[in-house]
């Protein structure tokens, strides 16, 4: 047990030493989650509209009074429709709007006006935002009388704020990320840096080594997630939480301690740290693309939808995403307890068997 | 310049990459980032997993299920449960919304008395559930239709959408891909061959022979140009075959910026090269230079139109955002040479490349600091 404690102390004490790899960790686990958290916007705001109007103006003012911030910014009038689609094709503008002369007549008439729309689909999913919103926009002027109303209400966070999303699953990868290469460096610096052999010399017991090297690091990574939940998260992005904070740290705990194990057979397998970089991106990508981090499982292709079952990060992110958002009780949550313990335990002990074979 | 000592130096670079491996760099790294992402990142959003629950069973609230189950964005399931068990059933995330058809739904609206439905979505997905309150309205506004709605004096909208007209997620996401990729690994691989002979010690070799520094840096990024210029045509045909993108614009244009782009990559890894004393930090360095503009400001996921402030200044910083808008021209636009700015920003992208160049050129030290 001593020594257990003194090795652990002695990886926490070199950890803290190298001045790069503790910029690295705090770098990650605040800038960029940060960054994440406010730089991706996938909702069209302030989308730039481009006007061509050729009506009287009286109606197509008042329409056009509604293409206000956050969605839309002031629209620009253009002469021609030839000038108009020129700005579109150079995408000055994504959203064009076209009033021919007969619009106001065909309104006041009640001759079903037409407004033509020209659209840059180069980003998709914005540009289909931004459709809606000019349909909501003329459902006022429509004037129908619908015998029925929806009462729309979005669960868990209210105002669809990307940003709380975004900072959560940023948080998600870079765990994921960085507990893989740190227990990866751990070993692999010590072959490089020629220190293995007095490892291998050492009258200790290998597996108490290995143990304590890992753990090392899973303090390293544990005390990161403290620090990112608690300064980034809660207090600049105002993430809620719903759910239970210790349900989601001890299942990080677990998660961590499963990624470990990928990280110790990157370890066991590379000879230096350029290996490791290329190794842990190769096995790390197909496991994140598996989790239902940017596409929802169900919504993948069948067979791939059995494989993401093998990806310990597909029950972590909706684990953590019920905890964080939809507050979901214990009892609901020990599916994905159940799913990071099994394939912890599976990943873990394969690296453990595959480093210790190094001794 | 002497091409002789050029030439040799090159064929040992070459030779130095194919012995450790590195040659697969340029390839595989590119390659499974486009083939993941490409597949990966879906924007639209189909299989909605919709509970219904009809509290009145009638002929309105049968016809409303019908036009739900017949739409291809929802897979829907009506039960008879409890608003508090549905409301579980989301908690657990085994649905995303929920749609309450209150019990009196036929009689009211026959009689023209406002009923409401009552719609709950998890927005713990914030932009899929936008979209998916969207769809809803949707259908529940084709369902008013049918019941003739006297709809003279309706402004109608003629839609087009120009340059993808389906809508596809690929035609939207896999040139920015391309973009990205061409950024990032020849800007690591440049990193890379020289912190590791600052690493290795090797650099020694350079610092005591007569190579000059120019000769030294020309024949080591020739190296890996050569070798991402290949890999160009191979990110071209999978993106036009794997993906099947159209495209629409001058092949030649396509091949000349992404050249420069290249170009300006390389000068990105050498400045960082000059920083960085070992491999790792290369690569940390690299990444966080790369990626974050790579995404965020080249007008991939956000157009540029839509951004303001510092977003605005900082993408036209980045020499992404002019690559990517050349590159969505000519797969997807197809102005070519005829659009002024497609010139400018391909003048701007070789004008980028070269001042990083000589930038690199002017800090490389050819003595121990």
């Amino acid at each position: 047990m001593k020594i257990f404690i003194t090795i652990l102390l002695k990886e926490l004490i070199s950890f803290f030493r190298s001045f790069g790899l503790v910029i690295l960790v705090i770098y990650f686990f605040t800038a960029e989650v940060y960054v994440a958290a406010n730089g991706m916007e996938i909702e069209a705001k302030n989308v730039a509209v481009g006007v061509v109007d050729k009506s009287a103006g009286g109606m197509s003012k008042k329409i056009l009074s509604n293409l206000h911030s956050p969605e839309f910014q002031t629209p620009k009038f253009y002469k021609s429709q030839k000038e108009l689609s020129d700005a579109i094709y150079n995408k000055n503008i994504m959203v064009g709007m076209i009033f021919d002369e007969q619009f106001e007549k065909d309104y006041y008439k009640k001759l079903n006006p037409t407004i033509n729309i020209l659209i840059d689909s180069t980003t998709a999913s914005q540009s289909l935002m931004a459709i809606g919103y000019i349909q909501n926009i003329l459902m006022k002027f429509n004037n129908l009388e619908l015998p029925v109303a929806l009462k729309m209400h979005k669960l868990f966070n209210q105002n669809a704020d990307t940003g709380l999303f975004m900072g959560v699953s940023e948080l998600l990868s870079v765990i994921t990320l960085l507990t893989t290469i740190l227990t990866a460096i751990a070993f692999v610096k010590e072959k490089e840096s020629g220190t293995w052999d007095i490892m291998l010399l050492m009258p200790v017991n290998p597996k108490i080594i290995i143990l304590a090297k890992s753990l090392s690091q899973i303090i390293i990574i544990m005390i990161g997630v403290v620090l990112s939940v608690g300064l980034i998260l809660f207090q600049s992005l105002d993430v809620p939480i719903n759910g239970n904070l210790l349900h989601f740290f001890i299942l990080t705990f677990f998660y961590v301690a499963t990624t470990a194990g990928i990280g110790l057979f990157i370890a066991a397998v590379s000879k230096n740290i350029m290996q490791i970089s290329q190794l842990s991106i190769v096995i790390m990508m197909p496991i994140i693309f598996l989790s239902g981090a940017w596409t929802p499982i169900y919504a993948m292709h069948p067979l791939l939808q059995y494989l993401s079952a093998l990806s310990p990060l597909s029950y972590y992110i909706e684990g953590c995403e019920s905890i964080f958002f939809r507050g979901t009780s214990f009892v609901d949550l020990l599916p994905y307890f159940g799913g990071v313990l099994i394939l912890g335990v599976i990943l873990y002990w394969y690296g453990f068997r595959k480093i210790g074979k190094l001794f | 310049m002497r091409l002789r000592i050029i030439k040799a130096y090159f064929l040992k670079e070459m030779i130095e990459l194919i012995r450790t491996k590195m040659i697969m760099m340029p390839y595989l790294m590119p390659l499974l980032i486009v083939i993941l992402f490409g597949y990966g990142i879906k924007m639209q959003v189909t299989g909605v997993r919709t509970l219904i629950l009809d509290n009145d069973n009638s002929q309105i609230s049968r016809k409303m299920i019908l036009k739900f189950e017949h739409s291809k964005y929802f897979t829907t399931t009506v039960k008879n449960m409890s608003e508090k068990d549905a409301l579980r059933e989301i908690k657990k995330a085994n649905i995303d919304a929920i749609i309450i058809i209150p019990s009196s739904f036929e009689k009211n609206s026959l009689k023209g008395i406002k009923t409401e439905i009552g719609v709950f979505i998890d927005a713990s997905f914030p932009s899929r559930s936008t979209t998916i309150s969207n769809y809803i309205q949707g259908v529940v506004m084709d369902l008013a239709n049918d019941f003739n709605i006297n709809s003279s004096g309706m402004i109608n909208i003629n839609t087009r959408n120009l340059f993808n007209q389906a809508l596809r997620d690929e035609e939207m996401i896999v040139p920015g891909l391309i973009g990205m990729v061409l950024l990032i690994s020849p800007a690591i691989l440049t990193a890379l061959i020289i912190a590791k002979e600052k690493e290795e010690g090797t650099i020694f070799n350079f610092y005591s022979s007569p190579v000059s520094k120019g000769e030294f840096l020309v024949a080591k990024l020739s190296a890996i140009f050569f070798l991402v210029s290949i890999a160009i045509f191979v990110i071209f045909l999978v993106a036009s075959y794997l993906f099947d993108l159209p495209f629409r614009g001058s092949f030649f244009l396509f091949w000349l910026a992404s050249e420069f782009y290249v170009f300006t990559a390389l000068g990105f890894g050498l400045l960082v090269s000059i920083i960085a004393s070992s491999q790792i930090v290369a690569i940390i360095v690299t990444l966080m230079l790369t990626i974050i503009p790579a995404f965020m400001y080249s007008g991939m996921i956000m157009p540029i139109s839509s951004m303001s402030g510092d977003a605005f200044i900082t993408a036209h910083i980045y020499p992404v955002m002019y690559y990517n808008h050349i590159i969505y021209d000519t797969f997807l636009i197809g102005q070519g040479f005829n659009s002024p700015t497609n010139i400018s920003y391909l003048l701007l992208l070789f004008g980028y490349g070269i001042v990083l160049f000589l930038l690199g050129l002017l800090f490389l030290k050819k003595e121990i600091k």
